[in-house]
């Protein structure tokens, strides 16, 4: 049997040398711990897990990651400027929501420690990384730095706050864990091979994609003659190459049906009849086949021409006063529940949130760091709204029909 | 006696000056002025139109200015465009509402406007404006099927023109001799512009005449411009127009003086009437069904004493004359049209309504200005009270 979906891991740090540091882990979710070496003394009743990425624990994919934030400029009090003209933000949605692709049943925790000794990162920020990781069904293997976990030692009333926080929102995750097995809402499937020199541009476009709140459904490109594309809008066949034989095959068809098949140019020989945001648009049957001018080269770029040759009225989620953040939408097999996870990335709290999605459920709770509370939806030009309010680090809006 | 310079004490320079306030309390005095019409109404649902359609009768209607003629609709949506002032959607608070829109839209057409063309810009990339409305959370098909020929586009950049279309500015302007635009622009016989009845943190207030800012491409007169050539997309507010910092690329007319003060409160209302002088305003329409006060952006600027109000004035205004339009649009705010800088809401910049007038534009001068309608005692509604 797979213990792995279970499992929450936590790296011990050295400077707690006491072992009775072991109580602030008791009736947590916490229930293992991990590393690259076990602790220098004996903390009891906890299993130990080795964290070799060679040699991955089994059921779990090992991802590196990076400290989720809007990474900050080095000399002046601004952040630096990213491929979206905005603020660069790092993040792990690709790397989690590629990992899971390629091994859906494998659980996927990500690595990473906090920023370096230089950089000063605010506590409350621990949040986010475990939200970010939950939201996407992932862990992260909750790491402090040194004068975090000093600050916890020394019952710092802060550092105690934020790190019940912490619990609090890993308890929200074990108490959810039917949302690891709901599947995103999209209008899009980015299909790839993900390998070779497609591999980064592929990659990058899924981590870009969630800022512009477009969401999709990832495909690999060898599963793609066994794929149901009935509930998707377009595809968008992220390769260097034109699909060739039942790939070709296949998106011609999703096309005549009245999708939108993004691919490489080559994949239709007949003349375009319109170019827009870089794309040449050839009408096909119901639908259309839509391919770049020039080679696809800057993700970015192509997160924003997808999202408005598809255009925005098929967005499945919009976020108003969002500023730097992730959403990523999921729903239950049947329909009828679904979870809109909102993770800023930016630290302090955020302006009041308000999303809106297009399917008219009926109740929705907002769940954050501080608080859970249902909150009225509204009628909206595009479907409903609901407001979410001000928030930090992360928020759930539960959804029900 | 003839007074010479020397006599009065004054320099070549003062006298300069004092004959251009004689020319410019000349040109004030001659200001044409045209009928305004206002009405109450109440909220965004069926009676906007109707309500419309009585103030372009109380105007003598617009059959005359639109038939058969190619019409370009400035709209405001002043970015960002996925900011809310709290939770409320920006078609209430600081943008023209869609009803509005296609209201005047349908009226519009029926009066048998040959085209009619919904133009904004958005100085966050060179979006359709159709994707645009729809980031702002509204569909744009209300507005597209609101009569026949409308288009859209989005104006902050060359868009689906081959070039940009040079405006000049009679006289010269007080700022810019001329701006180079979208061709939708010159494109077109009539320009109306839809405005919101709100606040501005330097120009006092924003409404007809502060709407045509947007006109102004910001690949040209955006922070990200190019400095020989326009940008090919929009990025960046316009930020040279508020501070002067740096001039539009060099292949565009730079400013007639750079030595000019680079204070806001000096030069947005400038630029504003520059603009105006360069693309006339044939009709405005202002919404202030429901807007905010304080400020025209979705947050109160740092260090403001005021904070935002989310408000229900009522109210909308239309007119044949932009300067007209606005005056009664402030009276209706609770301002005095006639105030100049240092009286509210002029405290940190010049009156724009003041600079049109002595630009001959139009009267803001409230005595020579017939409103129709609802008379203004009856709907002012004091936006300093919050």
């Amino acid at each position: 049997m797979n213990a792995a979906p279970s499992l929450v891991p936590f790296r011990w740090p050295a400077e707690w040398r006491d072992q009775s540091m072991a109580a602030l882990l008791k009736g947590t979710p916490i229930n293992c711990l991990a590393g690259s070496v076990p602790p220098a003394i004996p903390i009891g009743g906890l299993p130990f897990i080795t964290l070799d990425p060679d040699n991955p624990p089994q059921g779990i994919t090992l991802r590196e990651g990076v400290w989720p934030r809007v990474l900050p400029a080095k000399e002046e009090d601004t952040a630096l400027a990213g491929a979206t003209g905005g603020p660069w933000v790092d993040s792990n949605a690709g790397v989690i929501r590629l990992a899971q692709a390629k091994d859906p049943g494998r659980q996927v925790w990500l690595t990473y420690s906090p920023p370096g000794p230089k950089e000063i990162v605010p506590v409350e920020d621990y949040v986010r990384p475990i939200a970010e990781a939950g939201a996407y069904g992932a862990r992260w293997v909750i790491a402090l730095d040194p004068q975090f976990a000093q600050a916890i030692a020394g019952k710092n009333d802060r550092a105690i706050g934020v790190w019940r926080q912490m619990i609090e929102v890993l308890r929200l995750f074990e108490s959810r864990r039917e949302w690891r097995a709901w599947q995103p809402v999209a209008a899009l499937a980015v299909v790839s091979s993900f390998q070779g020199d497609d591999r980064l541009l592929a990659e990058e476009f899924l981590s870009l994609a969630p800022r512009r709140h477009l969401a999709y459904r990832i495909v690999l490109a060898s599963d793609l003659a066994t794929t149901s594309f009935e509930k998707e809008k377009a595809i968008l066949y992220l390769d260097g190459a034109p699909p060739r034989g039942d790939a070709r095959d296949l998106l011609l068809r999703f096309a005549e049906n009245g999708g939108s098949a993004f691919a490489p140019r080559g994949i239709i020989q007949a003349r375009p009849v319109e170019t827009r945001q870089a794309h040449a648009i050839h009408p096909l049957g119901r639908g259309r086949v839509i391919t770049p001018l020039d080679r696809w080269e800057d993700p970015f770029a192509l997160a924003r021409q997808v999202q408005l040759l598809l255009s925005i009225r098929e967005d499945v989620v919009q976020v108003w006063n969002g500023g730097d953040m992730n959403s990523h939408y999921l729903s239950s097999p049947d329909g009828r529940r679904a979870v809109v996870h909102l993770i800023p990335y930016a630290s302090g709290p955020t302006q009041p949130v308000t999303i809106g999605v297009r399917k008219r459920y009926r109740s929705a709770r907002v769940t954050t760091p501080a608080s859970t509370a249902r909150v009225r939806t509204m009628p909206g030009q595009l479907g409903i709204e609901i407001p979410i309010g001000e928030f930090s680090c992360f928020a759930a809006v539960e959804l029900d029909e | 006696m003839r007074l010479t310079a020397h006599a009065t004490g004054l320099t070549r320079r003062d006298l300069l000056i004092a004959a251009g306030m004689g020319l410019a309390a000349r040109r004030a005095a001659a200001a044409p002025a045209a009928r305004v019409a206002v009405t109450r109404c109440q909220d965004y649902g069926a009676g906007v139109r109707p309500a419309l359609r009585r103030m372009f009768d109380g105007l003598g209607g617009i059959s005359r200015l639109v038939a058969g003629k190619s019409v370009a609709i400035k709209i405001n949506m002043a970015n960002p465009l996925r900011a809310r002032t709290g939770y409320r959607p920006a078609w209430y608070t600081r943008w023209s509402h869609p009803a509005v829109i296609a209201a005047a839209v349908s009226l519009i057409g029926a009066a048998g406007a040959r085209r009619i063309r919904i133009l904004e810009g958005s100085c966050e990339d060179d979006n359709p404006l159709e994707e645009n409305i729809l980031q702002g959370g509204w569909d744009p098909r209300d507005l597209l099927g609101a009569a026949a020929g409308v288009e859209m586009e989005n104006t902050d950049s060359l868009g689906l023109g081959k070039k940009y279309a040079r405006l000049k500015v009679p006289g010269g302007g007080s700022i810019y001799p001329s701006f180079d635009c979208n061709h939708s622009y010159a494109d077109c016989d009539v320009m109306v512009s839809i405005a919101k009845l709100k606040e501005h943190q330097f120009a006092g207030v924003a409404l007809s005449m502060n709407n045509m800012i947007g006109i102004a491409p910001a690949a040209i007169y955006g922070d990200a411009a190019g400095f020989e050539e326009p940008a090919e997309r929009p990025f960046g507010r316009r930020g040279m127009f508020h501070t002067g910092r740096r001039q539009p690329p060099s292949s565009v007319p730079a400013e007639t003086n750079p030595a000019s003060p680079r204070d806001a409160g000096y030069r947005i209302p400038r630029v504003t009437v520059d603009l105006v002088a360069a693309r006339p305003i044939d009709l405005a329409i202002i919404d202030g069904i429901e807007t905010q006060t304080s400020v025209e952006g979705a947050a109160p600027a740092p260090g403001a004493r005021r904070g935002i109000a989310l408000i229900k004035p009522g109210i909308l205004v239309a007119g044949f004359n932009p300067v007209c339009t606005d005056a009664v649009a402030a009276a209706l705010m609770g301002f005095d049209p006639a105030a100049d800088r240092g009286t509210p809401p002029f405290e940190h910049g010049d009156s724009t309504l003041d600079l049109a007038e002595k630009a001959g534009i139009g009267t803001r001068d409230l005595k020579r200005i017939e409103v129709v309608g609802t008379p203004i005692r009856t709907l002012v509604f004091p936006f300093r009270r919050f």
